[in-house]
């Protein structure tokens, strides 16, 4: 199931109404669930500080986890991050191998790679934020590769730069397609269980605490207030290219602005 | 504490019911607000996702006919970006599908076949006229309109299909008149030069009809397959012959090979011109400018045009693509017809085929770059100006001769196809005496 409409509503609104619902979810709990499990300690000596070792215990393997899930949703982020500017800086440096090609050449190359960059500006990045991978930049890509192919080098110097250049295009091409795979790159479902249950166990454990109502309200709120904040972070880097925390597409709009100021 | 229990309203608790029926309201209150951003998007800066129609761009990116149609296709997305920014049509945006048919005719089958399937309302592309043909069935059985926009060879017509570019009687026979007039050298001996398929041939047959018309008869007449190179074995003909001209229907990137035979052969423009159909300023880049200096191309649009309509167009797609790109015919002739399906589409109201063809129905202009711009609702094609340009070594044109106004458009010319006509607004095609394209003129 694609949660795609999450990553439309602004990041600001989203936190409030994730932290919102662990906090509704605690209270609900609070008045209707914690009845019946309070009634497995209440009557044991000491029953609060059982629930608290245990919790305790649990807090520190489950802050483990999310803490370790939240990593690897960074580095995932900033692995995309990294291959977006790689790309665009094999693409600037292709651009700058072909602008030194004989003309007409030179300039079907470069209007056929400006081309790439715009569409991947203008289209490619829109459908990327919708976690749809483009495919009309192939097309664009294999145009270039097509023209390039086509050009036959005449002296030593020429041979020189076209052996770069397809160099060049081979790198660019590796990391376009590492940028394609990143598009839907995203936690997997088992880590996504592993995580709602352990943040609906954790408050579970917390229900159980024999203390006064207003206490549990206020105390029982802030944990869950903290657990949904850590839910949004990672919800919000769960996909490279969609939420506040994403890549944007500045590294191409300073490649095309460039090409355009030649 | 009071001896009663009563406890004083300073230090009152508060009851577990209380705080669940103050939680409750609150919790609903909370709802209220945050649920319509969530599920309907109609709050708290969540945008509207807006509906779109598909449109698609039918445009060779690869293969032999690239170079040109890529051109083509960036000026319609041109055209649909500013179309969209201004609102789109009918309020509804515009959503580009442009596959690649690779310059493979039966490639622009099956892209035409996955643009319908994926509903677009209608499809802007070819180059070819075999490329034209191999679609135009596939138009006409799914009731969905295709808007062609290079010059071609006319003897056709279709509802579902509007044509923008020049047919021969807006371009290969003004072009004749010009070149057997006193202002083009009042040549006689013209030589048929074209690439080996529908629209060189039909073009050339027209023409040869023509020059039979003027008592003169072609002085050679040659065709090489679509894509050779080698135009050595042409170019001696040419000489042998002793053509005074050279009408050139070669297409593509062909022409380098015939303009590098032609400078090898040191062929001067001013005795023997190359009067070429299918280069615009976009097929000259490709071209060595010493090798094609002097000799001229027919069109209905050159990017020398000196107004300040053509000059808006040219920086406005200057600036979105790139300062040093340059504008042709057939790009000015897509554009118009972007600009044409939009005026018919907002005049009907929909974008349903049946709609829009009727919304033809009392004809449609446009002030193009070019010039005005009229849809004949009978024949579905446009009018258009005629002018010639002799090439600079600047790689632009000098326009040297302009019709006065835009030239009415007539796919049957009556000299070539007797008895033939259409009136899509009537009783549709007329069909006369079938003609052998390659029969005795």
């Amino acid at each position: 199931m694609d949660f795609f409409w999450i990553y439309d509503i602004p990041p600001n609104t989203l936190a409030l109404l994730i932290t919102a619902g662990f906090v509704v979810f605690y209270w609900v709990g609070l008045i209707f669930v914690r009845p019946f499990l309070r009634a497995f300690v209440r009557h044991t000596p000491g029953a609060n500080d059982i629930v608290g070792y245990v919790l305790s215990c649990f807090c520190v393997f489950y802050g483990l986890l999310l803490g370790l899930i939240a990593v690897t949703a960074y580095q995932n982020v900033a692995d995309a991050g990294e291959n977006v500017t790689r790309e665009a800086a094999a693409l600037s440096a292709l651009y700058e191998d072909v602008s030194r090609y004989p003309e007409p050449h030179g300039q079907n190359l470069r209007w056929l790679l400006r081309d790439y960059t715009r569409y991947v500006i203008k289209y490619a990045w829109p459908l990327q934020q919708k976690g749809i991978i483009p495919q009309e930049g192939n097309i664009r890509a294999e145009a270039f590769h097509d023209r390039l192919l086509n050009f036959e080098p005449r002296t030593p110097a020429e041979q020189i730069l076209h052996a770069e250049a397809l160099r060049q295009l081979n790198h660019f091409l590796e990391c376009r397609r590492m940028r394609l795979f990143s598009v839907d790159s995203a936690l997997p479902g088992s880590m996504w269980y592993v995580m709602f249950l352990g943040a609906a166990l954790n408050i579970a454990l917390c229900w159980m605490f024999h203390m006064r109502f207003m206490a549990h309200v206020l105390l029982g709120g802030i944990l869950a207030a903290y657990l949904g904040t850590m839910m949004f972070l990672i919800i919000d880097m769960n996909q490279p290219f969609r939420g506040d925390v994403s890549i944007t597409a500045e590294p191409f709009e300073i490649l095309y602005h460039r090409m355009n100021e030649d | 504490m009071p001896a009663d229990g009563a406890s004083c309203p300073s230090q009152r608790r508060i009851s577990r019911r209380a705080a669940v029926r103050g939680g409750a309201a609150a919790t609903l209150a909370a709802a209220r607000a945050l649920v319509p951003g969530v599920f309907v998007g109609c709050s708290m800066g969540i945008p509207r996702r807006g509906r779109t129609v598909p449109v698609g761009l039918l445009h060779s990116q690869t293969g032999t006919i690239a170079i040109s149609a890529t051109s083509l296709r960036d000026i319609q997305i041109h055209a649909f970006e500013q179309i969209n920014a201004a609102g789109g049509i009918l309020g509804v945006q515009i959503d580009l599908r442009a596959p690649d048919p690779r310059s493979r005719t039966e490639m622009f089958a099956k892209r035409a076949r996955q643009l319908l399937d994926d509903g677009v309302a209608a499809v802007f592309g070819c180059w070819t006229s075999a490329s034209r043909k191999a679609v135009l069935p596939i138009f006409e059985e799914r009731k969905k309109l295709l808007f062609y926009a290079v010059q071609y060879e006319g003897n056709e017509s279709s509802p579902y299909v509007v044509y923008g570019g020049s047919v021969p009687n807006q371009q290969v026979l003004p072009a004749l008149d010009w070149l057997t007039s006193p202002a083009g050298g009042g040549r006689r001996k013209i030589f048929l030069l074209g690439s080996d398929y529908v629209f060189p041939r039909t073009a050339n047959f027209i023409a040869k009809k023509d020059l039979a018309r003027r008592k003169l008869r072609p002085a050679g007449e040659v065709y090489l397959p679509l894509g050779h190179d080698d135009f050595t074995m042409a170019v001696q003909q040419i000489l042998f012959s002793g053509a005074d001209c050279v009408l050139n229907t070669v297409n593509g990137e062909s022409n380098l090979g015939l303009f590098r035979a032609l400078a090898e052969a040191k062929i001067d423009p001013d005795k023997i011109p190359v009067v070429s159909t299918s280069i615009s300023e976009d097929e000259l880049r490709s071209l060595l400018p010493e090798q094609v200096r002097g000799h001229y191309a027919v069109a209905s649009y050159f990017e020398t045009i000196d107004t300040a309509a053509n000059q808006r167009w040219i920086d406005g797609f200057r600036n979105e693509f790139g300062y040093d790109r340059v504008t042709g015919d057939a790009m000015e002739a897509g554009w118009c017809l972007v600009h044409l399906w939009k005026a018919a589409v907002e005049k009907a109201g929909s974008f349903e085929t049946e709609a829009v063809r009727q919304a033809f129905r009392d004809g449609l202009e446009f002030s193009g770059p070019g010039g005005p711009t009229r849809l004949d609702p009978r024949t579905q094609h446009c009018s258009r100006f005629f002018r010639v340009g002799r090439i600079r070594p600047d790689r632009q044109f000098d326009i040297v001769h302009a019709s006065d106004a835009p030239l009415d458009p007539d796919p049957y010319p009556q000299i070539a196809f007797p008895g033939w006509r259409c009136d899509w607004t009537a009783d549709g095609l007329t069909r006369g005496p079938e003609v052998a394209l390659d029969g005795d003129v």
